[in-house]
C-alpha cells in the first residue's frame, strides 16, 4: 500500500498548502483515495517540517510545495543545550493530531496511521541538513544533545497520536540513510530504539521509514528493535527480505518519482509485477511506494498500481 | 615544509585545518598553485568520489572533503587570478526556484572547483532570471541546475526557456542533476548534460565544453 495522501488533491481540488494547514483538507484528500482504492488503512500526510516548526525553525511555505525548513535554528552547543522542547500540538503538529482524531471517526473504521519525523532527520533540520552531516564527525556532542531533545519530543508526539486514536505511526528518517551504517547506528537507531521501547507494543505500531537506506544499512536499521520497516528505491528489498528476521515486516519500494510520476501506467504495472515476483518467497513483505507519492503523480498510475496488486 | 602528500591526505580525510596549513606553507615555499590543485587536491577528490561510489564514504565524508578542498582553494584562487590562469569555464550553479535542497549542489560546487572551474554559487531557490543574470552580468558559460523534487524540476525547463528568450542560450551549456532528474528529462528540455552524481559532474562539464 503506497504512502499517498497528496495525490488526493487531484480529486478534491485543494492545494498542498491546504493539506498541511487544515485537517479537513487532509482528511478529504485521504478519504478520496481511500474510497477510490478501498485501502485498509488511512494516513495523515507526510510533512517533515511540522516538528521542526514546533521547535522554532523558520518555515518556507508555498501553495504547491510541502513546507520546508530554512536557515539554522541551532549553531552552537550552548544553543542546543538551551533549546526548549515543544509540546505535542504546538504549531502545525496540532493539524496532524486533529487529522488522526477525525480519521478515527470514519464509519468504516479503517486502520489509522499518523506520520512523523525521526530523531536524526529532525535534529538535522534544527542545525541544517548539510551541517548535521558534517557535525556527526566534527561536533558529535552537539548532535547528541539535540538528538536527546528530539527523542523526548517525538516520544511525546507519538503518544499523542496514540491518544488521538492512531493504530500506529510511520516515522520518517530519511537523513539517516545518508550516513555510514556506523553513524546511522549511533545517531539514529540508538534513539529510535528508545522511542520504540516507549511507545510501540502489540496495540500500537511504529513503522520506520528510511527512503535513503541501502542494503548495507540494514543491520544498523534493525538495531532499532522495531518490527516494521518501510524502504525506498535504494534498498535491494529482495535481498533484505532474505537477511531480515522472518517476524520483521519490510515494505516498499516502488520509486515514487521514477515510477509513480514519470512512467506510463503500463510500466507501473510491469514494475509492480517485477517487484512481486522478486519478493514472492517472503511472507513478510508488503508492497508499497518507496516514499511519499508526490502530488504530481497521475491518478492513472495509482490506479495501475492498485490494479496490479490484486 | 610538510610533505605535500599531507595536502592530499587532508582533503581525503576532510581535515580543512591541515589542508589550509599545508597549502599556506607550500605557497610560502614557492610551490606552484596549480601543482597543488592538479597533483594533490584533484586526485584526492577523485579518490573521495571513488570511495563514495564504493560505499566506503558517505555524505558526511564527501561534505568534509569538499570543505577541506574549499579551504585550500580559497588561498590558491587569488594567486591563479593574479597570474592570469584562466578557469576551464565559469559555472553558475544553483538549486532551482522553489527548491531549498543544497547538499548535492554543494558537492558539485566543490568537485567543479577542484576540476579547475570557476564556480558562482547562486544558492538555493534560484529563479530563471537569476540564472540569466549570471550569464549576462557574470559571464557564466555553464549553467548547472539541481532539483530534488519532481515539483521543482519544471523550473529547469523554465530556466532553459528564459535563457532562450534572453538571447543567451547559445552561449552557455546547461547541465542538470538531482534525485528525480534523468537523462531522458535532460534530453526533453534541451539540456546539454546530465549527471547522476556529484562525482560525475566534472566529467559531464568537461564533455559539455568540449575539453
Amino acid at each position: 500500500m503506497p504512502i499517498a495522501v497528496y495525490p488526493g488533491l487531484t480529486l478534491t481540488g485543494a492545494k498542498v498548502c491546504d493539506i498541511v494547514t487544515k485537517p479537513q483538507a487532509q482528511i478529504d484528500a485521504q478519504v478520496a483515495l481511500h474510497e477510490r482504492y478501498h485501502t485498509p488503512f488511512v494516513l495523515s500526510a507526510m510533512d517533515l517540517s511540522a516538528e521542526a516548526e514546533a521547535f522554532g525553525c523558520t518555515i518556507h511555505s508555498s501553495e504547491t510545495e510541502i513546507p520546508s525548513v530554512t536557515g539554522r535554528l541551532v549553531t552552537t552547543l550552548e544553543q542546543a543545550q538551551k533549546l526548549s522542547v515543544p509540546q505535542p500540538g504546538d504549531k502545525r503538529t496540532a493539524v496532524y493530531l486533529e487529522t488522526v482524531r477525525r480519521l478515527r471517526q470514519l464509519p468504516d473504521r479503517p486502520l489509522v496511521f499518523g506520520g512523523g519525523i525521526g530523531p536524526f532527520s529532525l535534529a538535522a533540520r534544527l542545525v541544517g541538513v548539510s551541517e548535521a552531516m558534517e557535525m556527526t564527525v566534527t561536533e558529535p556532542d552537539l548532535m547528541h544533545v539535540l538528538l536527546e531533545k528530539c527523542t523526548v519530543f517525538i516520544t511525546a508526539y507519538l503518544r499523542a497520536f496514540r491518544e488521538a486514536g492512531a493504530n500506529g505511526v510511520i516515522m520518517a528518517e530519511p537523513a539517516a540513510g545518508l550516513l555510514s551504517p556506523r553513524s546511522l547506528s549511533q545517531f539514529s537507531s540508538a534513539y529510535i530504539r528508545q522511542i520504540g521501547e516507549a511507545v510501540a507494543d502489540g496495540q500500537f505500531a511504529l513503522i520506520l521509514h528510511n527512503c535513503a537506506a541501502k542494503l548495507l544499512h540494514l543491520p544498523a536499521v534493525l538495531e532499532t528493535g522495531l518490527k516494521s520497516f518501510h524502504f525506498g528505491a535504494p534498498m535491494d528489498i529482495a535481498t533484505a527480505l532474505g537477511k531480515a528476521p522472518a517476524d520483521v515486516v519490510l515494505c516498499g519500494n516502488l520509486d515514487p518519482t521514477a515510477a509513480f510520476v514519470q512512467l506510463p501506467p503500463a510500466e507501473v504495472t510491469a514494475r509492480v509485477a517485477k517487484l512481486l515476483s522478486a519478493t514472492a518467497a517472503h511472507r513478510n513483505f508488503v508492497l508499497s511506494s518507496g516514499c511519499d507519492v508526490p502530488p504530481s503523480a497521475p491518478l492513472a498510475n495509482l490506479d495501475a498500481f492498485y490494479e496490479a496488486m490484486k | 615544509m610538510q610533505d605535500l602528500k599531507a595536502l592530499h591526505e587532508a582533503v581525503l580525510n576532510g581535515d580543512a585545518k591541515t589542508a589550509k596549513a599545508v597549502t599556506e606553507q607550500a605557497l610560502a615555499a614557492g610551490i606552484e598553485p596549480m601543482k597543488l590543485v592538479q597533483e594533490y587536491m584533484v586526485p584526492a577528490m577523485a579518490e573521495v568520489g571513488r570511495r563514495f561510489e564504493c560505499n566506503e564514504y558517505f555524505v558526511p565524508e564527501l561534505l568534509l572533503a569538499a570543505r577541506a578542498m574549499k579551504a585550500a582553494l580559497e588561498l590558491i584562487r587569488p594567486l591563479l587570478t593574479a597570474s592570469g590562469v584562466q578557469p576551464v569555464a565559469r559555472v553558475a550553479l544553483g538549486t532551482v526556484k522553489g527548491d531549498l535542497h543544497d547538499i548535492g549542489k554543494n558537492l558539485v560546487a566543490a568537485m567543479l572547483e577542484g576540476g579547475g572551474y570557476e564556480v558562482i554559487d547562486l544558492g538555493v531557490n534560484v529563479t530563471p532570471e537569476q540564472f540569466v543574470a549570471a550569464v549576462k552580468e557574470k559571464g557564466a558559460n555553464i549553467i548547472a541546475m539541481s532539483a530534488l523534487l519532481t515539483t521543482t524540476m519544471p523550473a529547469m525547463k523554465t530556466t532553459v526557456d528564459a535563457l532562450q528568450q534572453a538571447g543567451v542560450r547559445q552561449q552557455v551549456k546547461v547541465l542538470i542533476g538531482g534525485a528525480p532528474v534523468t537523462q531522458k528529462y535532460a534530453d526533453e528540455i534541451g539540456a546539454d548534460g546530465f549527471s547522476e552524481s556529484a562525482a560525475g559532474a566534472v566529467a559531464v562539464a568537461k564533455k559539455a565544453v568540449g575539453n
